[in-house]
């Protein structure tokens, strides 16, 4: 058995120097960003006698005439396309009710699902009947922002192979602004587990599939025990991808898998310790640099 | 006043302070990792901590659900050894009834509600330590919660209690000069546009004293905004430096 | 309890890794999460103390009162125990929501900390029959990741430690009735012997394995824990099944040999911290909450 118990320590004063340039785009709820009225008032701003003012804390950002601030830190704003993972809340007449940590819950129609045997036709009564057979409630799912309801709410569907039920795996959840847009959101990492990382801050980590099995159309979910070296390497993506969280390290593919590989001179449970927590991130954020540069 | 002497000749307060003196105000944001926001504050002796969940689906009776607008949800209790003498119940009783009652009030006319139609955002506020000015701690742990879940406001909400003490304001007052008697008026201000969300005077006041005392309550709930900016601009530009962008 | 929802196939994850001895954050059955404490971070009481293992974060208070004994016991003091299951740390503790679990928390810290063999009650008697000394403990839930009981127990045995007691005078009056005096110098205290207050192990079958300081995921892929409070001497004082499941006799005793080999073996590491943030005193750097 091991136990691990210390007095806390004092976190590390982040020098503020040489970042004037971000200062100067940074904004605060109630500070005015333009008295000038050609601009279009875009999310995180409000106009306050004509004057636009930013209503949350974050960044300017500004595409032409709109100006939008993104906030630090928020709950997840779906766009159309986005690749979410959610889990299944309630099963309603029609539709699942799905968790994705957005303000609303998501919904998924029948008809946005693909039904096993992969055929399309309509969806009959049986079909409405058996829905807790596809998807019960606890059950997650990974899917695509089909569209945004005027109240805000997210309608998700899974009309393709790669998206559907979630099989044996480990859920993290971050938050949804740590995660990066990019291209594809489904790796299989060389380090040997495959990872979906949801723009909705849920990742999902699970062993590399075989083949696929175009048959069951996703809802079949295997038994079969994972591997303990498959369970090795989860575990230790897990970690890592809190500890980049932790420190505030954007998520994608090639920070996870830097992540991973500084992180292999330490046992798995190790990682989260503060001090190494630190050493690792520190290395990939290096790796990550001499990249870029 | 009876006793106590809670203005010096010289012009000095219990504590040492001058009549229009805040306390120190310490504030870290992004406390807990589980909820959506979340802020420490320690005002003098005073502190408090502040969690925000949501905004999410409304919980429990759908008679809630605003069509237009989000419903705030707030909760205050004081932990029970928070006060010299220990309390019986953290929440419940009828103070933190009305203080739930005054903080939702407070907020919602701060939070832009009408972004989030048929959700919820909770706000609870715990006291961990009291030493007076409860409801301004309060709402300054508060707003700097709100600012850390990124949910949109018009403008900060800050708050500062002013007393009355020979014919003198005295700014933020502790325990001490809150139980001294005598006028106590809490005042929650959105400072860049001057609006008051909140005012609330305890004891009589003669009618030509209260603009002196409104104007040194604005003054000091000014105050108490720039530190808060101070805060949340340290922690923006932190996260952005870890960011890297 | 705050719990959360989990899929059968997660379920089954995590099920098969207790029994690989490899548990989804890479700790073996029998580790425990990264465990930080700081003692005396609330001035308005005797004695506190912080207590964060993995995301459960708890806080204790301990305020020390003069009562009346307990007609029974008229030469001991005793503890009351408080615990208080804000919103803070779950919407679901809202309003009256958290109470039902308070009062489980509560009953069952009493049964384990309020004994002679536990905590010195004697000592904290003032005048046998009259006064005494009333410990309220009370327990503030931040945040809640599983494993609460062994969380509050560390955090407990800390406050104790921490509790500073002030000395009191009986002075006799003239009329023949007594006056308690307080010291008025704070350094002029008593402090509670904390060496045999016992640590709570809360183990949490899984599977066919047992695992200690469980998170929230794993306890809902559990059916049944069981709970050991155990001395530095390995001396166990409570054993309580918790939840709705059933376990055989055999696992139970099986569960109670890790119990007491792990339980005995938190105490040195505890003592040990708690003795060196003393001596280290005021040179150390308070941190709190601030960080």
């Amino acid at each position: 058995m091991a136990v691990d118990m210390r007095l806390p320590a004092i976190l590390k004063q982040i020098s503020l120097s040489g970042s004037k340039g971000a200062a100067a785009s940074l904004v605060v709820p109630g500070d005015v960003i333009t008295t000038d009225t050609g601009f279009m008032r875009g999310h995180g701003t409000y106009l306050d006698e004509e004057k636009l003012t930013a209503s949350v804390a974050g960044e300017v950002e500004r595409v032409n005439k709109l100006i939008c601030v993104r906030p630090l830190k928020t709950r997840y704003n779906g766009e159309v396309g986005d690749v979410v993972v959610g889990r299944i809340a309630e099963v309603q007449q029609k539709r699942w009710k799905v968790e994705t940590s957005s303000r609303l819950d998501s919904v998924l129609l029948l008809s946005s699902v693909n039904l096993p045997g992969g055929e399309l036709r309509r969806r009959s009564a049986e079909d409405e009947l058996s829905m807790r057979d596809y998807l019960q409630e606890g059950d997650l799912i990974s899917a695509e922002v089909q569209a945004v309801f005027s109240d805000g709410a997210l309608s998700l569907h899974t009309r393709s192979l790669k998206y559907g039920k979630l099989g044996q795996g480990v859920l993290v959840q971050v938050s949804p602004s740590l995660v990066k847009r990019q291209k594809t959101h489904f790796h299989n990492l060389p380090c040997g587990a495959s990872i979906i990382l949801g723009n909705n801050g849920y990742i999902w980590l699970h062993p590399t599939p075989m083949q696929q099995d175009e048959e069951a159309g996703g809802y079949y979910t295997s038994t079969e025990p994972v591997a303990l070296s498959d369970r090795e390497v989860i575990s230790r993506l897990r970690n890592c991808i809190l500890a980049l969280a932790a420190h505030k390290v954007m998520l994608f593919d090639t920070s996870v898998l830097y992540c991973y590989e500084s992180s292999l001179s330490h046992q798995i449970k190790d990682i989260l310790k503060p001090e190494v927590t630190e050493e690792v991130v520190l290395q990939t954020r290096h790796r990550l640099a001499d990249q870029e540069g | 006043m009876a006793g106590l002497e809670l203005l010096s000749d010289q012009g000095y307060r219990l504590d040492g302070r001058k009549s229009t003196e805040l306390r120190k105000i310490q504030a870290r944001m992004g406390v807990f990792d589980q909820a959506d926001g979340s802020a420490y504050l320690e005002q003098g002796r005073t502190i408090a901590l502040a969690v925000v969940y949501g905004p999410h689906d409304v919980r429990g009776s759908r008679a809630k659900i605003q069509h237009d607008r989000a419903v705030i949800n707030c909760q205050y209790s004081m932990a029970t050894f928070s006060t010299a003498e220990r309390k019986r119940r953290p929440h419940g009783d009828r103070k933190s009834t009305e203080m739930s009652l005054h903080l939702k009030e407070t907020f919602e006319a701060a939070i832009l509600t009408h972004l989030y139609p048929r959700s919820q955002i909770d706000i609870y506020v715990k006291i961990l330590q009291s030493d007076g000015g409860n409801y301004s701690a309060c709402v300054n742990a508060a707003t700097l919660a709100v600012i850390d879940a990124g949910i949109p406001m018009r403008d900060y909400v800050c708050a500062c209690t002013v007393g009355f003490v020979d014919d003198t304001p005295l700014a933020d007052m502790n325990h001490a000069e809150e139980s001294g008697g005598g006028t106590n008026l809490a005042l929650a201000l959105l400072p860049r546009g001057g609006q008051i969300a909140l005012l609330q005077m305890d004891a009589r006041l003669h009618q030509d004293h209260l603009d002196t005392l409104m104007e040194a309550a604005m003054t000091a709930c000014k105050g108490v905004s720039k530190v808060l900016d101070e805060v949340v601009r340290q922690h923006l530009q932190e996260t952005v430096i870890l960011t890297g962008e | 309890m705050a719990t959360v929802q989990i899929s059968e196939a997660e379920k089954l994850y995590v099920v098969h890794g207790v029994r690989d001895d490899l548990r989804v954050d890479g700790r073996g059955c029998e580790d425990y999460r990264h465990t930080e404490i700081e003692t005396d971070v609330v001035s308005n009481t005797d004695g506190s103390a912080k207590v964060t293992l993995g995301h459960t974060n708890v806080l204790v208070g301990i305020k020390a009162e003069i009562g009346k004994p307990k007609p029974m016991l008229p030469d001991e003091g005793y503890l009351e125990f408080f615990v208080d299951c804000s919103a803070n740390a779950t919407p679901e503790f809202e309003g009256r929501g958290g109470e039902g679990l308070g009062i489980e928390l509560s009953n069952t810290l009493y049964k384990v900390f309020s004994n002679k063999q536990s905590v010195d009650l004697k000592s904290l008697c003032i005048s046998p029959g009259e006064h005494c000394w009333v410990l309220y403990v009370d327990v503030l839930l931040l945040q809640c990741d599983g494993n609460l009981f062994d969380a509050i127990s560390v955090a407990i045995k800390a406050a104790l430690f921490n509790t500073k007691i002030p000395k009191v005078r009986i002075a006799e009056e003239e009329d023949g009735g007594k006056e308690i005096e307080l010291s008025d110098d704070p350094y002029d205290c008593v402090r509670v012997n904390v060496e045999n207050v016992p640590c709570i192990v809360t183990l949490c079958k899984i599977g066919h394995r047992h695992v200690v300081d469980a998170t929230l995921q794993e306890k809902a892929c559990s059916v049944a824990s069981l709970l050991i409070s155990v001395t530095h001497k390995g001396l166990v004082t409570c054993v309580r099944k918790l939840g709705g499941g059933s376990l055989d006799p055999e696992s139970i005793f099986e569960m109670t040999e890790t119990g007491k080999r792990v339980g005995k073996a938190l105490h040195a590491p505890l003592m040990e911290l708690l003795q060196k943030e003393e001596s280290l005193g005021s040179k150390r750097q308070k941190v709190g909450f601030l960080g």
